[in-house]
């Protein structure tokens, strides 16, 4: 089975598993188990040397039940069309956990950005937007940046999306530049979220944040900010890893000296004070909280037992395979599901639609309280449920996240 | 927009905090003796319901400024009133409609600086 099928597989498995203990009613399951659109385009695009090249796109909406479809597109050269429906329907939970308004959608292009220069990026995106303009709008489906993607890419889906229509639709993407009606606080609401999450469990579970020992996998977009946004709030980050190796120093890093080096050397590999790890050892280390902030399937049935932290907080997407969390959770350790966890990312692209919608800007002060109260009650939801039903986290989070749609289905009933 | 910082503190915290007026940037202050308690109902031990709760004696520190003063003021504060122990107080931000100076009836941010 390829990546893609896998997680196809995992997701279908999670709402079966859900639909049980929650006795979902038959028909809503099977609604549930299928997307609602999967639209496969092709890309034929001009490339640099005056050859043509046509990629394959994608991009699937789960549900709309609870209001427009959102999520991600990824450029990535073996993503798949199962793939894309996986993350389409984690999208609808996300949504439904921190209950925003909206569906799940997942959008892809098979390509790989590394070999394409910026105007062939460029083309692609806008050729791309404009075979699945049809399907996207402010009222029906908002993408947002994924893997390979960043703020200059969503400024060309709303420039092409806006030509399209013959006025500026800067509602139609999230995760745009500040300067085209993008949200303060928005780069760093990922991160935010994991933190306040974090915050709302110490809390939770009695424990005091300062001294923590915090090993955080990754220090990109998300995992740079946890471990700044930790060591203000007294956490000693002992651990850090990005794909080419990791480093480790028991007594704790000096992030501001991290960030200067990791800006210098474009890595935190080779930061002097600290010991050189592999990212599998560092995964295994002594500590009291570990945040997996970089790719899927981290915590495998093959480390869970090795896993020390007690702790584990899931900034990544996927990070721990279903037999892994049985390992966990056998072991005692505490985990915060990823569909809980990362949706600082979600909600304030909510918020930048919103201010788009409505034409006017928030402060960062502003956006942070209010992603700190969206948070912080999708956190006490999902715990009240986990202590009532004595079930994880994870569980609780989909059983939120799956009743929250089913009733939205229940109530609107089907047509005709 | 103005936001109102209110802070209950520990009566010997006063003097630091006024010490540092001029620091933290606040461009008025307002000081009232108060007596209350938070959760521990105004025991040092963990208390049983039973018994009567005490209030205690606080200062109560009111200070107006302008929102992107805030985060830096709340910290400053947070630490000087600091003790290590339960009951060194609370902080709250409060939104601010609006503010007008008598004498020249300048209003908003006009009013305070």
């Amino acid at each position: 089975m390829n990546k893609g099928e896998n997680l196809w597989q995992t997701a279908l498995q999670q709402l079966n598993e859900t639909a049980k203990r929650i006795n979902l009613e038959p028909w809503i399951h099977k609604k549930l188990r299928k997307s609602k659109r999967e639209l496969t385009v092709s890309i034929p695009v001009k490339m640099d040397n005056g050859s043509v090249e046509v990629f394959t796109g994608y991009r699937v909406q789960h549900n709309i039940t609870r209001g427009p479809a959102k999520g991600g597109i990824r450029y990535s050269p073996e993503v798949t069309l199962d793939e894309v429906k996986a993350l389409a329907m984690l999208m609808t939970w996300k949504c439904a956990v921190v209950n925003l308004p909206y569906g799940g959608a997942k959008g892809a292009v098979v390509c790989n950005p590394l070999k394409m220069s910026a105007g062939e990026l460029e083309r692609v995106t806008r050729r791309y937007t404009s075979e699945i303009i049809s399907i996207i709008g402010p009222e029906k489906d908002i993408p947002a940046p994924d893997i390979s993607t960043d703020s200059q890419t969503m400024a060309w889906i709303m420039d092409t999306y806006s030509i399209d229509k013959g006025y500026s639709v800067p509602g139609v993407v999230t995760g745009k530049p500040i300067a085209i009606g993008g949200s303060e606080g928005r780069s760093k609401s990922t991160g935010r979220g994991v933190v306040y999450t974090l915050l709302n469990t110490l809390k939770h579970l009695n424990l005091d944040i300062e001294g923590k020992k915090v090993i955080v996998q990754g220090y990109g977009k998300v995992g740079s900010v946890v471990v700044d946004l930790l060591s203000k709030e007294g956490c000693k980050i002992i651990g850090v890893s990005e794909i080419d190796g990791g480093i480790h120093n028991p007594n704790g890093l000096n992030v501001g000296k991290l960030w200067k080096h990791k800006k210098r050397e474009g890595s935190v590999a080779k930061f002097k004070e600290a010991d050189s790890i592999t990212n599998k050892g560092l995964l295994q280390l002594k500590c009291d909280i570990l945040i997996p902030a970089a790719c899927e399937n981290q915590i495998t049935k093959d480390n869970a037992s090795r896993i020390r932290a007690k702790i584990i907080v899931e900034a990544a997407n996927g990070p721990t395979t279903p037999e892994a969390d049985k390992i966990l959770k056998e072991k005692g350790a505490f985990v915060v599901p990823d569909i809980l966890a990362n949706t600082g990312g979600v909600t304030v692209s909510y918020f930048e639609w919103v201010q788009g919608l409505q034409s006017y800007f928030w402060t960062e002060r502003e956006v942070n309280l209010k992603l700190r109260d969206i948070m912080t009650k999708a956190f006490y939801k999902v715990w009240e449920i986990s202590l009532k039903e004595e079930i994880s986290m994870r569980e609780a989070a989909y059983t939120l996240a799956v009743n929250r749609v089913a009733e939205a289905t229940r109530i609107r009933g089907l047509y005709p | 927009m103005l936001k109102k910082i209110e802070c209950i503190i520990q009566p010997q915290k006063l003097d630091k905090i006024k010490e540092a007026f001029g620091k933290l940037g606040a461009e008025g202050i307002t000081v009232s003796e108060v007596r209350g308690c938070g959760l521990q109902r105004g025991y040092k031990e963990k208390s049983l319901s039973s018994r009567p709760i005490r209030l205690l004696p606080k200062v109560k520190i009111e200070i107006i400024t302008e929102e992107e003063r805030v985060e830096k003021m709340v910290e400053s504060i947070r630490s000087l009133a600091e003790t290590g122990q339960i009951g060194a107080g609370k902080i709250f931000v409060l939104p601010v409609e609006d503010a007008l100076r008598v004498r020249t009836k300048e209003t908003g941010r006009r009013a305070i600086e």
